[in-house]
């Protein structure tokens, strides 16, 4: 070695990717693509040195010298010093599935596709459109304390969108599943159905008018609140940088005495982590517990720094530096049933499923779509609505949840923190928000 | 190598085709204001596609060496393809291939991102606020794209990039910019603004429900434009179903002066190419004139599936790396006027501007950095506020454009003044 370093770590990642595209009953693609991608990173004198290099034979057990010297060199450009903890070493086994997809042939998978795709027709169904992906990727670490893992997992899913269109009004109904479990596409008719219903739905749905009110998330939709509102702020890193409006309040009731919200990767959802990627042993982390922060999600380098909190949080996409990442985060059960939710709300919205959401977790702000909802009047669902969103400030949002259900699900999607997009879960019961800023094309 | 794949091919196919890509970066990470992440990446990518009997098939790998794998795939993709009217592959065309997009200067050095940083750095100190996080990044890369009918175009590019995101208090503020030039990139101006959104934005008045003439930054009308605007011009969401603009070519959807092209020589690109991801040189699409929607972009699959013109509107993303519709350079265009010079609601950023519905272009989305504008200057912060709108409705709401546009990806727009948009706000 020619530069000095203190600690190293090597994360290979070889995989195939398989991908499928059904457009209107047409198949567009269907094939598979290769990669082998490897990240080095370097604790040099100061900060990190990083090198990604892909389509290389790398040796775990004899790591190219040449290779860590690079990522040491990379390091020179830095100029603060950085301390990492030790962590808890060990790694969960990967869930047997119960069908293994590289044993079904691409044939049947398209054969699969196409019989779901005929599902989603319908009167006023203009466009179908169903995407199948699964990557298959044998993960390899070793780092200079020792320590080396080796796992193989595959993730597949997939998703329908449904576009139907009467009387000039486009409306889109959209379902997906992704899981670690195994082949999931067969007799699946029912979600490609659901997708076309909900598009046919909402061409007869209102548009949401916009205010101040109560509003019931669903369990989607409450799981991205979760992740979004509250599992972003405690990421360590956020909070090293002064960027979370959850820094410096650590053991402070942040929100209802009966919240509990935690991040588990080593739950066998679709943001399983059997390790994560700088060798850290994963577990779940109760971030808060009785509406207490109670923990930060952590990397080896945030635990150090910031404190308060569990490593083996820190993800990155094959061939990127790891930084600190969600998994399975998710609301726990409270204990109100989802008739007196909806009864105890009287007169407000809810909202349902999930077009994705944002946050800035420095100001404190979070935005995310529903994908439709139902006026809530005399405590009863009313009106169809479509196009409503909900966005707030994360902790006075979290002193407005009134009532926790008892009726948890989790939902598998992608978070895209840093430009990498991971596999993750996101969960919740049905939750009741008093005073929710709602927001739709009509106001008063 | 790429002869070899061509021969081996051959006997497989009637059509094939190689992208071949070589590229290398460099970057410094800010963590606060200390430099902690140095990173260096080397890459390569092959690209084949194959087309047997009217059928597609692609594959890619990180590895070149095993070409052979990859062909095979990409032969193996085309068995379940559903077939087109297949017209070929395109010829050679009499272009020049000299780069436009190439600054010779731009090395992926330590010294460049360093300095990078201390000018961004320098200029964050115009205004009160803390650094959070920020990088500089220097790339460049190499590519040929070659196919069987015989094109060979070789092409370079470079591309540095800044970013910087900064608080005050509870206040944000975030800016970046990027160039292939050396000369276009302006770090110090990014550290002033990302300094400025979070140093002003401080102390802001909750705004109350009402209706407001808005006027949108570069940066959040490119995010709007980008969830439903640039999937209802692709040719194949049209001929699926998927376009609101389906049925309106020759109609009226934006206001009478507005136009928006795509522009693939305008000078201020970022990645300028004479030809595009299949090899076709490219040209001027005027998709809105005088507010008049005129075409649709295609690529060859698309445009010999449905029996159109291609437009040379195939761009190479994703993980799979095959062309796909695409912009080259997105140019909106409308009657000048100083934006600021009457009051309204300037906002800079959005956020959740993804979560937009893509195909009716309706939007409930919160405001990141808002202020109150006029007189021609920021007047004062707003703290938060929700903005509910339809995409498409707002291209009919332009009041008028600035003159100063910002290059941001394949978009080239300029601020624009809407008058008469929803404002939720929480006072």
């Amino acid at each position: 070695m020619t530069v000095s370093y203190r600690y190293y770590d090597i994360r290979r990642v070889i995989g195939e990717v398989t991908q499928i595209d059904v457009d209107n009953g047409r198949v567009e693609q269907a094939g598979s693509s290769l990669y082998d991608k490897t990240v080095i990173r370097v604790l040099g004198d100061c900060g990190w040195g990083v090198l990604s290099v892909s389509g290389e034979e790398i040796d775990m057990d004899n790591p190219p010298c040449h290779l860590i010297d690079e990522a040491a060199e990379a390091s020179q450009v830095t100029n603060v010093s950085i301390d990492i903890s030790v962590s808890p070493t060990g790694m969960h086994a990967v869930p047997q599935v119960h069908e293994n997809p590289a044993d079904v042939s691409l044939e049947e998978k398209v054969s699969l596709l196409l019989d779901l795709d005929k599902s989603a027709q319908g009167r006023d169904i203009v466009s179908r459109r169903i995407n199948y992906i699964e990557k298959d990727e044998q993960v390899l670490f070793s780092d200079s304390s020792g320590s080396r893992y080796s796992y193989n997992l595959c993730r597949c899913g997939f998703s329908v969108m449904a576009v139907a269109s009467r009387g000039g009004m486009v409306q889109m109904g959209y379902e997906r599943d992704h899981t670690i479990s195994g082949l999931n596409i067969r007799h699946r008719q029912d979600l490609a159905s659901q997708a076309a219903g909900r598009a046919c739905q909402l061409l007869d749905a209102s548009p949401a008018k916009g205010g101040t009110m109560k509003a019931v998330l669903d369990p989607e939709l409450a799981g991205v609140f979760a992740h979004e509102a509250v599992g972003h702020a405690s990421e360590g890193d956020l909070v090293k940088e002064g960027c979370s409006v959850l820094k410096g309040r650590m053991h402070s009731l942040i929100g209802s005495q009966f919240l509990t919200i935690a991040d588990d990767p080593s739950l066998p959802e679709f943001g399983f982590c059997p390790v994560d990627d700088e060798g850290s042993a994963t577990k779940r982390t109760e971030i808060i517990k009785n509406g207490i922060l109670h923990a930060y999600l952590h990397s080896k380098e945030t635990m150090h720094s910031v404190g308060d909190g569990d490593t083996g949080h820190c993800r990155g996409m094959p061939g990127v530096d790891p930084i600190v990442r969600m998994s399975n985060t998710f609301v726990e059960n409270g204990d109100a049933t989802y008739d007196e939710i909806i009864s105890e709300c009287r007169n407000g919205i809810l909202l349902k499923g999930s077009r994705g959401g944002q946050v800035d977790p420095g100001r404190g702000m979070f935005q995310f779509n529903a994908e439709y909802g139902y006026l809530i009047e005399d405590g009863e669902l009313s009106t169809m609505v479509r196009d409503v969103s909900l966005s707030g400030e994360i902790l006075q949002t979290l002193h407005t949840i009134t009532l926790i259900g008892n009726d948890l699900a989790l939902h598998p999607g992608y978070c895209g923190k840093g430009g990498q997009a991971v596999p993750v879960t996101d969960g919740s019961p049905h939750l009741l928000l008093d005073k929710a800023v709602v927001g739709g094309s009509d106001i008063d | 190598m790429i002869e070899d794949i061509f021969r081996a091919a051959r006997s497989v196919c009637d059509d094939a085709e190689v992208l071949l890509v070589k590229s290398e970066s460099i970057s410094a990470d800010l963590k606060q204001d200390k430099i902690a992440i140095g990173s260096r990446s080397q890459g390569s990518g092959l690209i084949i596609r194959v087309i047997k009997d009217g059928r597609i098939g692609v594959s890619c790998t990180d590895n070149p060496v095993t070409w052979e794998r990859c062909l095979s795939a990409a032969v193996a993709s085309t068995i379940f393809a559903d077939p087109i009217d297949w017209k070929g592959l395109p010829s050679p065309a009499s272009l020049d291939q000299k780069p436009l997009a190439c600054d010779d200067r731009v090395h992926p050095g330590p010294g460049l991102v360093r300095d990078l940083v201390e000018r961004m750095k320098a200029g964050s100190e115009t205004y009160p606020a803390e650094i959070t996080s920020g990088s500089a990044s220097v790339a460049v890369s190499e590519s040929i794209l070659a196919n069987s009918r015989g094109i060979r175009y070789e092409s370079k590019e470079s591309q540095v990039h800044v970013s910087l995101e900064m608080i005050a208090g509870q206040s944000t503020g975030y800016e970046s910019d990027t160039s292939w030039n050396l000369d276009r990139i302006n770090p110090e101006k990014t550290g002033e603004m990302a300094s400025f959104f979070a140093s002003k934005g401080q102390k802001g008045e909750e705004i109350r429900t009402g209706t407001y003439d808005v006027i949108l930054s570069p940066v959040a009308f490119s995010q709007l434009l980008d969830a439903a605007v640039v999937p209802a011009l692709s040719g194949r969401n049209v001929h699926t179903g998927r376009s609101f603009f389906a049925d309106k070519i020759g109609s009226s959807v934006a206001g009478a002066k507005i136009s928006l092209v795509d522009d693939p020589f305008d000078p201020r690109g970022l990645a300028n190419c004479a030809w595009d991801g299949e090899g076709l040189p490219v040209r001027r699409i005027p998709y809105i004139s005088g507010g008049v929607l005129r075409s649709f972009a295609y690529d060859l699959r698309t445009a010999y599936r449905y029996h159109e013109t291609p437009t040379a509107s195939a761009v190479r993303t994703g993980q799979s790396g095959a062309p796909a519709i695409g912009n080259h350079n997105l140019v909106l265009e409308g009657p000048e006027m100083e934006v600021f010079k009457e009051k309204g609601l300037y906002v800079h950023d959005l956020i959740g501007a993804h979560t937009a519905n893509p195909l009716s272009g309706d939007f409930s989305v919160e405001l990141s950095s808002p202020f109150f504008v006029g007189d021609g200057d920021f007047q004062s912060p707003v703290r938060t506020g929700m903005i509910s709108a339809n995409i498409f409705d707002i291209l009919h709401r332009i009041d008028g454009c600035s003159a100063e546009t910002r290059t941001l990806g394949c978009m080239i727009l300029p601020s624009v003044r809407l008058s008469g948009l929803s404002v939720i706000g929480r006072g």
